[in-house]
């Protein structure tokens, strides 16, 4: 019983250990990272359905919603995105501590890429969109959704403001994911002469495709196909 | 050439510094970057002032004590050197040139561009040696060891610990040197006996020492003078893992 519990012990003490570890904390903020880019994967997938008409997409919304399993998973992805940003935070003031006095000029040796030095402002970017986004397509600030979500996500699109800034933040969550997908590789001790440029490309061509897939939807229901969008919308309604 | 060199100066540890400003007239192309700085230096003693304080020993790009960040740049603007490397042809009349020390929380200021680095030392004496007894020099083909392996081996033992990665990380992350530390002996048979041991002992005394975390922008192999591989940090990121999970 004493063993058992000595051994428990020890083993909580050793989590405990890892994850206040430098690289402990970095290896959680990498699998939370690679988990929410299978997040991403599956939203933009159902995303798509957008341009299947109001109809494809209100059934899928419909069959996602009813789904008793939709809740656990949001909070599970309440949570990794928690975990990610709260670690990240956490690191983030033990590398500013780490360098109290900055230098008076820095430039590097051409190393950093544009992804890599705004990971924070990015970061933060892709923080005020969540809270937007849910806040007016899942919790409807702003206008209720009715039954027609195809025609409240249409209908938000349309407002310039409001698409300017969802492509600015999936702009963002590409420039995010173009540093952060190679780093999380790097990080999980991934690495090997022949695939590390391999996964280094596909890392930025991840990036790419869901930035331009994600910024595909307001640019092409905000600004383009007016009417067909109205007409859609009426036939979801249908 | 005619040179201003914007240099830090420090009285001591417990002193603020701020910038000094300088003039340097007739340097030839011929002088190396430490060359510059003693002729400057030469000048100041004559004048009655405090000569410039910095680290420098073989001036062979061996040793790894000239630790200057020049312009923003660790050992200053060419790759694979060390400062006493680099020369004053790399640049033209009329230049003002930034000198200041490695910065770091882990690497405080002694005097002027001085720094102590002996929180890598600390970091050595943790875990980075083998403690077994290997015997006499053995028949060379008595341990067999893949011709890869030995090559990995040696590119990570050529860290000279000059502290440039801690310099120009973003983070003063100091992953690089113990990569490169637990590498060495990771990929050679006689460290394999104690490589959970080591790999735990030596990021502990890292991240004691108030180094950052490293986020994989790699700045620290684009400075090093010796071209360590990011690889390696990889290879500490697994070994860390696997003794994290395995280590009794």
């Amino acid at each position: 019983m004493n063993a058992a519990k000595t051994c428990c012990c020890q083993c909580s003490c050793r989590l405990f250990e890892f994850l206040e570890s430098s690289i402990g904390k970095k290896v959680m903020i990498a699998l939370a990272g690679f988990l929410l880019c299978g997040f991403l994967i599956t939203h933009l997938a159902g995303n798509m359905f957008m341009f299947g008409g109001a109809n494809a997409f209100n059934h899928y919304a419909e069959a996602l919603e009813s789904n008793p399993f939709l809740p656990l998973a949001e909070i599970g992805l309440a949570a990794l995105f928690l975990l990610h940003i709260a670690l990240t935070i956490r690191a983030k003031f033990a590398n500013m501590a780490a360098r109290p006095v900055a230098y008076e000029v820095y430039q590097g040796k051409g190393a950093r890429t544009p992804g890599s030095s705004t990971m924070a402002a990015t970061g933060a970017l892709i923080l005020a969109f969540i809270v937007i986004h849910v806040a007016t397509l899942k919790f409807e600030v702003g206008g209720s959704k009715g039954p027609d979500l195809f025609a409240h996500v249409t209908g938000w699109f349309k407002n310039p403001l409001y698409a300017g800034f969802y492509i600015l933040a999936v702009a963002g969550v590409g420039l995010h994911l173009s540093h952060g997908v190679q780093s999380a590789i790097q990080t999980l001790g991934v690495s090997h002469p022949r695939y590390t440029p391999m996964f280094r490309k596909l890392g930025l061509l991840f990036a790419v495709a869901i930035s331009v897939g994600f910024a595909s939807l307001p640019i092409y229901f905000g600004f383009f196909h007016h009417d067909m969008a109205c007409c859609a919308a009426k036939g979801g309604a249908q | 050439m005619n040179l201003t060199l914007k240099v830090w100066r420090q009285k001591d540890a417990q002193s603020d510094g701020g910038f000094v400003e300088y003039k340097i007239a007739d340097v030839t192309n011929d002088m190396s970057f430490l060359e510059m700085l003693d002729i400057l230096n030469e000048e100041l003693v004559a004048k009655g002032s405090d000569a410039i304080s910095f680290d420098h020993d073989c001036r062979e790009g061996i040793c790894g004590m000239c630790a200057l960040m020049i312009d923003g740049q660790a050992h200053g603007k060419d790759k694979a050197a060390t400062s006493c490397q680099l020369h004053m042809r790399r640049y033209q009349d009329g230049d003002t040139i930034t000198i200041e020390p490695f910065r770091a929380k882990a690497f405080p200021v002694l005097k002027d561009l001085v720094v102590d680095r002996s929180a890598f030392d600390r970091i050595q004496a943790a875990g980075g040696f083998v403690s077994v007894a290997t015997g006499n020099a053995q028949d060379a083909n008595a341990i067999l060891i893949p011709k890869q392996n030995a090559e990995k081996a040696m590119d990570a033992a050529s860290c000279i610990g000059c502290g440039a990665c801690v310099a120009a990380c973003p983070n003063a992350s100091a992953m690089l040197f113990v990569a490169a530390k637990v590498s060495q002996y990771a990929l050679l048979p006689q460290g394999r006996p104690e490589r959970e041991k080591r790999v735990l002992a030596m990021r502990e005394a890292m991240d004691a020492e108030g180094f950052g975390h490293c986020t994989n922008e790699y700045e620290c192999e684009a400075s090093c003078p010796k071209g360590i591989n990011v690889s390696n940090i990889a290879r500490l990121n697994r070994e860390f893992l696997r003794a994290a999970v395995l280590a009794e």
